[in-house]
């Protein structure tokens, strides 16, 4: 029996060469960011749904707390803003999106505001340079730290900053009728969350002082359900073998869909899809040698993008789909009428997968395994999103009972490096590997 | 063709040895303590079991590594992680085990078997050394008892009191505290050891609950960690006679399916002897022939009489034509 998995050190993830456009477009949109103050336009912090839209209709220009996070992790620049927050008294257990971007709110009001911090600014440190909120939006799905971060953030910045909090209710599935997108539960829901985006345009229009521009939130929604539809379409395409693009691939390209300007974005996934097509018509795959097809569930590690798509890489792993890609960002376009889209981007918000009573979400994930013929799961319990990894066991042991396939399971956290130890993610993944490995040749024999 | 296989497992404190003869037969083992993963330690491990039967290195037809430090053998052929070689060596020293739970010096883990003996499932210790043989080693020093007496001494626990953090640091200090309340040593170890069970038990809920249970590993040889375990779970725990040697013992049996696969066009010299020793018995002129039965000496006659017909007297009328 020889079912040794060694890892070489010499095979890169074959990254989707459009992906490296994500890139250039992150960097033009927080280029945008950090001189909006200088061009005089309002600045709206928010945090979870993707409500940029309707803010990008009115011309107010939104910073996402958890885009700047990750961009910041993405880029190795994170731990001092983390140091910042934790001089100011919030503790390394707290959400580190949350923790990441209070460190810049801190940084911003030392150096922009109250003139407590360093007298000269240092241009190359982005901690402080995010412009200070004019409003704050609260529009979280499933995660109680949300709201709290909104009000800590408003707290920064003296209370002075207008809030306004659009519920999202957690959707029970409880009633004898309900299942993913049916139900008495979800219309109900569906209205009670349109209802409030009705009145969350009321806010925006009172922060404007002009009457919000419905027509141009129908022109951005139509864009966005039609790149929606191309980035669905191109992870359609990964079911064949080998998978032509990765869990990786899709995660880079999570800006463009959730947090970009909408200009540039359905060209982006067209690109993608087309890039996508090229590889299934030539055989070409996500890593080097597939031997492996492997499903991600959890939250992505911001600082290690690129790290991780080398490691499984050189495991002979194609790790094809994932519960934070591939249901979430507008992984709905069918509800959204870009002629009246406001309930279809409420039910958009709603489905964040997380939000899902757990036997939902687990048969989402299943269907997923199935579609893309995972041989494993490599779960990633991230530390400081205890939303994300609380019905991590249910998942690996349903993935087990059901589609006989194993898991593995490490530590690690969206921003924050120090919870990540390489060693045990090499010894599960190789472990899961192993068993992989042996039951084939047990079925070969 | 070589006669025998070698399985070191590099752990975190201890670094574990099997030679197996190419039939599956234990013939040495060997256990050492050492620094965190050290190198000298594992080498003395292996010269220890090599030493033992009089073998070297050389005579290896395989060495394969697990545990920590796989990675840092030279002498390793190949190496596989502790998980497939843990569930190895129990399985082949527990026929039928269905569960593994494994407590060694840094690592906690259970694996779930299926019915062919392969890995199912697996959990782990996530963070730290939570339950694991160093949580035990630390909580040792600070009631100033000797590791080996450690369950012995928590077996006598009568009052419940509850430890209730799992990390080493933090229970130290929740010791200290207790004996500082006057607490008996006693009632306070078995506090440590039900806190270890009630880890274990979660690690067990996460790949299922099943039996045959069989429990390997260092913490194996605490009657106290059984105990405690055995009353968490609800069930029997079995332990094989050498708990310790379970990983090392898995990778050698790995190693012998690998250097059996290579070799099975290869006749061993055991084997090629007593072909030998057949063919001149059967008269053969090429192994595996069983003679021709014309030829070969009947024991029972010292002349013996050719078969009419037969191949002899076929032969001998034409070397004598009349």
């Amino acid at each position: 029996m020889n079912i040794a998995v060694q890892p070489t050190n010499t095979k890169k993830a074959n990254k989707l060469a459009s992906t490296r456009i994500a890139g250039k477009l992150v960097n033009e949109y927080w280029e945008m960011v950090w001189r909006a103050k200088e061009e005089g336009k309002l600045i709206c912090w928010y945090e979870g749904s993707a409500i940029n839209p309707f803010l990008e209709a009115a011309d107010i220009c939104w910073v996402h707390g958890e885009a700047y996070s990750a961009m910041l992790a993405a880029r190795h620049q994170e731990v001092k803003a983390q140091q910042v927050a934790e001089e100011r008294g919030y503790m390394r257990e707290l959400c580190s999106y949350a923790r990441t971007h209070l460190g810049c709110a801190v940084s911003n009001q030392r150096l922009r505001g109250d003139g407590t911090g360093a007298a000269v600014p240092d241009e190359d440190d982005l901690t402080w340079k995010l412009p200070a909120p004019d409003m704050i939006i609260s529009a979280y799905a499933y995660c109680s730290t949300g709201q709290q971060w909104d009000e800590m953030t408003s707290r920064v910045f003296g209370k002075k900053v207008p809030i306004f909090n659009v519920s999202i209710p957690w959707i029970w599935g409880a009633k004898p009728d309900a299942a993913y997108l049916q139900g008495q539960e979800w219309e109900e829901t569906s209205d009670y969350v349109a209802k409030q985006l009705n009145d969350m345009v009321a806010f925006i229009e009172e922060q404007t002082g002009k009457p919000y521009p419905w027509d141009r939130l129908y022109e951005l929604m139509a864009d966005i359900k039609r790149a929606s539809e191309l980035r669905l379409e191109a992870m359609d395409l990964c079911t064949a073998q080998p998978a032509p693009a990765s869990f990786f691939d899709w995660v880079v390209s999570i800006a463009p869909i959730n947090n970009l300007p909408v200009a540039g974005v359905k060209d982006y996934f067209e690109t993608v899809l087309a890039e996508v097509k090229q590889r299934v018509a030539t055989g070409e795959g996500a890593v080097p040698d597939e031997k492996y097809r492997l499903f991600f569930d959890g939250i992505m590690n911001w600082n290690k993008v690129g790290w991780l798509a080398n490691k499984f890489a050189n495991y002979d792993a194609a790790v094809i789909a994932g519960r934070y890609t591939h249901m979430a960002f507008w992984q709905e376009p069918k509800l959204i009428d870009p002629n009246a889209p406001l309930r279809g981007m409420a039910q958009n918000y709603l489905i964040c997968p997380n939000n899902h009573a757990s036997p939902i979400l687990i048969k989402l994930i299943m269907d997923l395994c199935r579609k893309f013929q995972v041989d494993g799961m490599v779960i990633h319990a991230s530390r400081t999103c205890r939303a994300f990894t609380n019905p991590q066991f249910m998942i690996a042991e349903t993935a087990q009972r059901e589609l006989g396939i194993p898991s593995s399971m490490f530590e690690g956290d969206v921003t924050d490096e120090s919870f990540y130890k390489d060693e045990v993610l090499n010894s599960r993944v190789e472990a899961m590997l192993e068993a992989i490995e042996s039951r084939r040749m047990a079925g070969a024999a | 063709m070589k006669r025998y296989v070698l399985g070191v497992d590099f752990g975190s404190t201890t670094a574990k040895t099997v030679i197996l003869d190419l039939k599956g037969n234990i013939v040495s083992h060997s256990v050492a303590h050492m620094g965190a993963v050290s190198g000298d330690g594992v080498k003395a491990s292996m010269k220890q079991a090599l030493d033992q039967v009089g073998l070297t290195q050389a005579d290896m037809g395989r060495t394969v590594s697990t545990g920590y430090g796989r990675r840092m053998l030279d002498e390793a052929d190949k190496n596989y992680t502790e998980i497939t070689c843990h569930a190895r060596g129990a399985v082949s020293m527990v026929p039928g085990a269905r569960l593994v739970i494994d407590i060694g010096g840094q690592d906690s883990k259970v694996i779930s078997v299926d019915s062919n003996g392969l890995v199912a499932q697996f959990a782990m210790n996530d963070r730290c050394a939570a339950g694991t043989g160093k949580f035990l080693e630390v909580l040792a020093r600070a009631v100033e008892i000797d590791l080996e007496e450690l369950g012995a001494t928590a077996l006598g626990a009568k009052e419940k009191l509850k430890i209730s953090s799992m990390c080493a640091t933090f229970a130290e200090t929740e010791v200290i505290s207790l004996l500082a309340e006057g607490h008996p040593k006693t009632d306070v170890l078995g506090a440590v050891h039900a806190a270890i069970a009630a880890r274990t038990l979660g690690l067990v809920g996460r790949v299922g609950k099943v039996g045959p249970v069989v429990m390997t590993g260092g913490v194996a040889r605490n009657p106290a960690a059984v105990h405690y375990i055995q009353e968490a779970l609800g069930m029997p725990l079995i332990l094989p006679e050498r708990p310790q040697i379970a990983g090392a013992l898995g990778a050698a049996l790995i190693g012998l399916d690998d250097y059996r696969k290579e070799h099975r066009h290869v006749i061993s010299e055991e084997e090629d002897m007593a072909h030998e020793a057949q063919m001149a018995e059967d008269k053969a002129c090429i192994p595996g022939c069983r003679g021709v039965p014309e030829l070969a000496v009947d024991p029972r006659e010292k002349q013996p009489a050719p078969r009419p017909g037969g191949l002899k007297t076929t032969l001998a009328s034409l070397q004598n034509p009349t």
